[in-house]
């Protein structure tokens, strides 16, 4: 059935609207006050300046240690994420395939909000009421300090892991399940062993897959802000500070709205970038 | 039939709207989620069961607590008329002046509450909310440890021995109420399990380092006892001085030494709460809303009872708590002006702040008031008494940059403390930043 250009047209506007007024009026918005000098009292008449936000904004040690932070935090956290699901969607493949509602335990972490999980480990974590404490004093007569600023880093990139580890795994093991099984008959077939199977067969079907989770991941975890704001605020000294609390602070605490909004508009064509570095990468390995 | 029954049925809504909009003339946006919402609902009941009837009854609405000012600050920027009378604090007060109309309260409200407290809302001179509850410190300490190191000589004599070591000189215990910061050093390190191990708790004290602006609060009255100040006479900082060195370096041996919890780095009220209650803490500065809640035996059973608080110790220059109120004042965009003005001079008069006190809040009133229900909320006595005697804002504590001041001086030094920065680093940095941010 032919559709006409008038009945796409037609078909379409309604989500073309949607994405205009949600997404397209606020990047607009965000564009004009990143060039203007703006302030919470002059909102609705802001003052046109240039490229000065932009300068400030790169001029501030503050953002690029906020970069640093995000960038280790993000990397770190979807790399551990990635193996960790990978070793789980293997491992626990057999038993997944046999109790298929063991998937929907697995995910329960990432059904709840990170601030909801940040607060959960603030109580957790506490020194005189956290479970995980009181038992470290009595079977060892001591407790790290989990959110002390020589550990906080490790707790925070641990709890984050911990929640969405479950996203990378679902993902994962959908792929793993969908090797076709002749690809592995052949493979044995051919004498491969179960190593061999997995670094040669398995694992090369898998990697647009395993890419692609990474680069979720990444990107998820690199604009991190919920469960380290509840959990350590930005941390002492401003050492837990990601990009998103950067721009939090900026705007309502600073009150430098074009300086967060310049940061933000940064972030955002990072994030744009990264995306179409993946488009690229994917069509790539779609033809070959 | 059916027509008929529409029609009357659209009638019946319209004047049920209209009825509504005439009864809820005022909206007052209110603390959330402690004894300042309950105390408020409790004066709103009467208020409009009295003055009300005639005046313009008062809803209320209340956001969620976290985020509530940045919440608050979007609001008012955009004009919001949602809300008629909105919630201010004597640090925010400069930053939400230019959304808030400046009020004229009755005379009445001097006799309420006295000059000091009266300030503790006003902004260049103008009076922009009703003050109330105010909060300040408390030296919280555990009054049957302390007893027991005034009268047992075993204590005294490890007490002086830790002061020499660990202070430089041998000092003897002394009742709270006469402690110098040296004196609750002393006794910090002395409950201390890593310095004392016959300490019976694990730890002196329990410090709020978390960066956060309210920490910084806390911490003041140690800078501003040894004679620190913000900004002198003529408007320049001066926060790089001995006396907020001192208060910063007291802070960092009780860390260092381990006096505090380990993850102190990240405790603020609550936190430090929990680790009081628990009863592994023998002194606690904190604010004083907390007593209530540490006192209560259903919820700390370990503390309950056994509770002493006295102002904050002193320094060379004299005894000091920080003060700041929670205040109502008037949105400039309310629609409503005249009954929420009206609503606004009842609250500021005795009758209303009586009932407010009585119904959880905490008020700072003329002593003829406060002796009234002294029965029923003895701690107001200490409150009021420990406000006008020892309370105390920084010069610059109520101006437009006073949230941004706090939230930098958190920063910088929290990393102090932390480690992660010297203290020149982090005095040079706040110096610089304040100088911006009063341009």
């Amino acid at each position: 059935m032919q559709v006409s250009s008038k009945e796409k047209f037609w078909l379409t506007a309604p989500i073309t609207f949607f994405l205009l007024v949600m997404l397209g009026f606020p990047l607009l918005l965000d564009l004009i006050y990143s060039v203007s000098e703006v302030t919470f009292e002059n909102l609705l008449a802001p003052r046109l300046q240039g490229f000065e936000n932009y300068f400030e904004t790169l001029q501030d040690p503050t953002y690029w240690d906020a970069l640093a932070f995000s960038l280790k935090f993000g990397l770190t956290a979807s790399l551990v994420q990635l193996f960790l699901a990978l070793f789980l969607a293997i491992y626990l493949e057999p038993l997944l395939a046999r109790h298929p509602w063991l998937m929907a335990v697995l995910m329960a972490p990432m059904m709840v909000a990170p601030a909801l999980i940040g607060l959960m480990y603030r109580l957790i974590l506490h020194e005189f009421v956290g479970v995980i404490p009181y038992y470290l004093w009595e079977w060892v007569g001591d407790s790290p300090a989990f959110l002390g600023t020589e550990n906080a880093f490790l707790t925070l990139v641990t709890i984050e892991i911990l929640q969405w580890t479950p996203f990378a795994l679902l993902i994962l093991y959908t792929a793993y399940r969908s090797i076709p099984s002749h690809l592995r008959e052949a493979a044995r077939m051919d004498g491969a062993n179960s190593l061999q199977l997995l670094m040669l067969v398995e694992l090369p079907y898998m990697m647009p897959v395993i890419l692609l989770t990474f680069f979720i991941r990444f990107i998820d975890s690199f604009r991190v802000f919920d469960n380290i704001y509840v959990l350590v605020g930005s941390g002492a000294g401003g050492t837990s500070t990601s990009l998103s609390i950067y721009i939090y602070k900026a705007f309502f605490r600073g009150g430098n709205i074009g300086q967060a909004v310049a940061a933000s508009v940064l972030l955002f064509l990072a994030a744009l970038l990264l995306i179409a570095l993946l488009e690229r990468f994917s069509r790539r390995m779609e033809t070959t | 039939m059916k027509k008929m029954s529409t029609k009357l049925g659209l009638v019946l809504l319209v004047s049920l709207f209209a009825v509504k909009s005439l009864w809820a003339q005022v909206t007052v946006l209110g603390w959330p989620g402690g004894p300042e919402e309950t105390a408020l609902r409790k004066a709103v009941e009467v208020y409009n069961a009295g003055p009300g009837k005639s005046n313009g009854s008062v809803n209320l609405i209340f956001f969620n607590r976290d985020g509530f000012w940045d919440k608050l600050q979007a609001d008012l920027a955009a004009g919001t008329t949602e809300f008629d009378i909105n919630l201010t604090a004597t640090y925010a007060v400069g930053r939400y002046a230019p959304y808030m109309q400046p009020l004229s309260l009755p005379s009445a409200a001097m006799d309420v509450f006295g000059d000091k407290v009266l300030k503790t809302m006003q902004f260049e001179g103008e009076q922009y909310g009703v003050p109330t509850d105010l909060s300040l410190h408390f030296m919280y300490y555990r009054n049957d440890l302390i007893d027991k190191l005034l009268s047992d000589a075993g204590w005294k004599k490890i007490y002086g021995e830790i002061s020499q070591k660990y202070l430089g000189k041998t000092l003897a215990p002394k009742n709270p109420d006469t402690w110098n910061w040296e004196d609750y050093a002393a006794t910090a390190l002395f409950f201390t399990k890593s310095v004392n191990s016959a300490s019976p708790t694990r730890y002196g004290t329990v410090l709020q380092m978390k960066n956060l602006l309210f920490n910084m609060m806390i911490w003041h009255s140690t800078a501003r006892s040894h004679g620190g100040e913000w900004l002198d006479a003529n408007g320049n900082v001066m926060v790089d001085s001995w006396a907020v060195r001192q208060g910063l370096q007291l802070y960092k041996t009780l860390y260092d030494a381990g006096a505090s919890p380990k993850d102190s780095t990240s405790y603020e009220y609550a936190e430090a709460n929990a680790a009081f209650g628990s009863g592994q803490a023998a002194t606690m500065l904190q604010w004083n809303a907390a007593f209530g809640s540490l006192n209560n035996p259903e919820e700390n059973p370990a503390v309950a009872g056994k509770i002493g608080t006295v102002a904050p110790p002193a320094g060379p220059a004299g005894r000091v708590t920080h003060i700041h109120g929670l205040g109502l004042g008037l949105n400039k965009n309310s629609k409503n002006k005249d009954a929420s003005i009206k609503f606004l001079n009842w609250l500021s008069g005795a009758a209303a702040m009586e009932t407010y006190a009585l119904g959880g809040g905490s008020p700072a009133m003329a002593k003829s008031i406060t002796d009234k229900i002294s029965g029923d909320r003895p701690d107001l006595i200490k409150l009021g008494d420990f406000a006008g005697s020892y309370g105390f804002v920084m010069n610059g504590g109520t101006s437009a940059s006073a949230l941004q001041i706090y939230t930098l001086q958190a920063e910088q030094f929290t990393g102090y403390w932390s480690g992660t920065k010297s203290l020149d680093e982090a005095l040079q940095a706040t110096s610089k930043g304040m100088a911006d941010l009063l341009k």
